[in-house]
């Protein structure tokens, strides 16, 4: 039951790093109908970021808040020079994600390297309750994950924003017609995904060492995961990541740890096989009229 | 200078041209209808005046203020707001959700929530359904929804896209009441696009006969309705249609 209890902190840790992903790409999935596979290299980058800034002697709490606004700036650079430009073909959108993966980690491997990069662990303390040891780290990742999707949840059901957020992931036209600034929308959702892409940089890179080809990893996970929730649905991706998380700890603990991936796609693709549409629905993306 | 108007607009869906040289405009307060057979470009020309579509030539000039060429939001937020063709309710929101999302333009949010209380005493219905998702109103109720959110946003002018397609009879005569009562009970202005020809020109003031992307025809709807080009290009090729709508009133 320990050993148990460790293993699903653990793997909640990692899908907590997940969830933050799978919140973005699900996101502007919703609003644009554009897949962004390069939303791991933005987690890729928030974790660089991160790491320059620690071993240039800053601390955790300033490079994490740097992840989130280096990344958050790129994604606004991004949609306003790219992804705006394939708002009505959204699969050039893909198509244009699929080239900055390789861009993004180009750059990054031209001006530092490809190897691997680490920080000290901003949290080393282990809390050990009733024989189950927890590293305080792990434990503040999925604290802070909690908090992040709480607080977006909020936002959506609740406000005003949230509000137009979801009648134009329903019908842009009819929410623009209606006054809606759906354009505004949509660079808002490209920062706040990127932005907790950064986020889940910073965390990956305080739980792990990271390479300039985490990215692909991370992404096929986080698509998975807006894929099983159904995509445009957020309250799919984190129950979907929690399911992953929690299949993964079971397979660490009492299966065969070196299969861990193979049993989330298996899972996956039962779950896709029961319920195309994702476990909570989702979008098929914008209208196009 | 009107509240609306508009000026020698061509419009186009790609190398297509649907609307050639369409002038007209409407007054504060008017109630004024565009009608014409079907293709005729009546809903392109709406939707160019709301900013869905960017016409090619000409000015749309709202309270003499240069219009042209914006998006639909900033429109709405000058108080042109269109009823969509079709309703266009959204489905997952809730009835009152849908009624503040109308208001999303308008600045003076603390009366927001009168408005909404307002709405449900003039549609009794929507009071009724109002934790209810709009999928799951009727045809007519999302019709009346649908009006109600064009109104929250407080319009000084209202684009009407076939408010009665695919209402029952009945529905029908009470969205022609809405119609005739909205410069009384909300202060807005009516442009009307209406297949329905008898609700047309029983509603309207002033009306616009529109053929093959052009206005042929701009009369008081007394006028309009007895003359011989009327007869000709749009009862005459719809004398059934005007037949079955007249018949269960």
């Amino acid at each position: 039951m320990e050993i148990f209890l460790q293993q699903l902190i653990n793997s909640l840790s990692v899908a907590s790093v997940i969830i933050l992903i799978g919140i973005g790409i699900t996101l502007i999935f919703g609003l644009t109908g554009i897949i962004n596979f390069a939303h791991g290299e933005f987690l890729m980058i928030g974790g660089m970021t991160t790491w320059l800034v620690v071993s240039h002697g800053g601390g955790f709490l300033l490079g994490a808040a740097a992840a989130v606004a280096v990344v958050g700036a790129l994604g606004f650079v991004l949609e306003r020079s790219l992804f705006r430009l394939t708002l009505d073909r959204p699969m050039n959108g893909f198509i244009i994600s699929l080239g900055l993966i390789v861009v993004l980690q180009h750059v990054v491997i031209r001006f530092w390297n490809s190897y691997q990069k680490a920080i000290p662990q901003p949290l080393a303390s282990v809390w050990e309750i009733g024989g189950v040891r927890i590293v305080a780290m792990r434990a503040a990742v999925v604290l802070i994950t909690a908090v992040v999707v709480a607080i977006t949840f909020f936002a959506i059901s609740r406000s005003r924003y949230g509000l137009a957020l979801r009648a134009s992931v329903a019908d842009q036209e009819t929410a623009a017609l209606m006054g809606v600034p759906v354009r505004r929308y949509i660079t808002g959702v490209f920062i706040y995904g990127s932005a907790l892409a950064g986020l889940g940089g910073a965390m990956m890179i305080a739980l792990f060492p990271i390479t300039p080809f985490i990215g692909s990893v991370i992404v096929v996970r986080g698509f998975a995961v807006a894929l099983i929730g159904g995509l445009g649905n957020v309250a799919g991706a984190v129950l979907a990541g929690l399911v992953l998380g929690l299949m993964d700890g079971l397979s660490a603990g009492y299966g065969l740890p070196e299969w861990t991936e193979a049993y989330s796609f298996a899972l996956m693709i039962l779950i896709l096989l029961l319920r195309p549409q994702g476990l909570l629905g989702g979008t098929a993306g914008p209208k196009a009229i | 200078m009107s509240l609306l108007d508009i000026a020698h607009i061509d419009t186009a869906y790609g190398a297509i041209s649907v609307n050639r040289d369409v002038s007209l405009s409407v007054g504060e307060g008017e109630i004024a209808t565009i009608l014409g057979p079907n293709g005729a470009g009546k809903t392109t020309l709406l939707r160019a005046i709301c900013g869905v579509v960017k016409p090619k030539r000409g000015a749309i000039l709202v309270s003499g203020r240069d219009m042209t060429r914006l998006p639909p939001d900033k429109l709405a937020k000058a108080g042109v707001v269109m009823v969509p063709e079709g309703r266009r309710i959204f489905a997952d929101l809730t009835v009152r959700e849908n009624l503040r999302l109308g208001a999303y333009a308008r600045e003076d949010r603390e009366a927001i929530e009168a408005d909404i209380r307002r709405m449900e005493y003039y549609f009794p219905v929507l009071a009724q359904k109002r934790d209810q998702k709009g999928g799951a109103l009727s045809g007519g109720q999302q019709q009346m929804l649908a009006i109600a959110r064009g109104l929250m946003a407080r319009p000084r002018l209202l684009l009407l896209d076939e408010p009665s397609l695919g209402l029952s009879p009945l529905m029908v005569k009470e969205v022609q009441s809405v119609i005739a009562d909205l410069r009384k009970n909300f202060g807005a202005a009516v442009l009307l696009v209406e297949q329905n020809a008898s609700l047309a020109l029983a509603v309207a003031e002033r009306g616009y006969l529109m053929q093959s992307g052009r206005i042929v025809a701009a009369n008081a709807i007394a006028e309009l309705r007895d003359s011989r080009l009327m007869r000709d290009l749009y009862l005459g090729a719809g004398k059934s249609r005007l037949g079955e709508a007249a018949a269960p009133n």
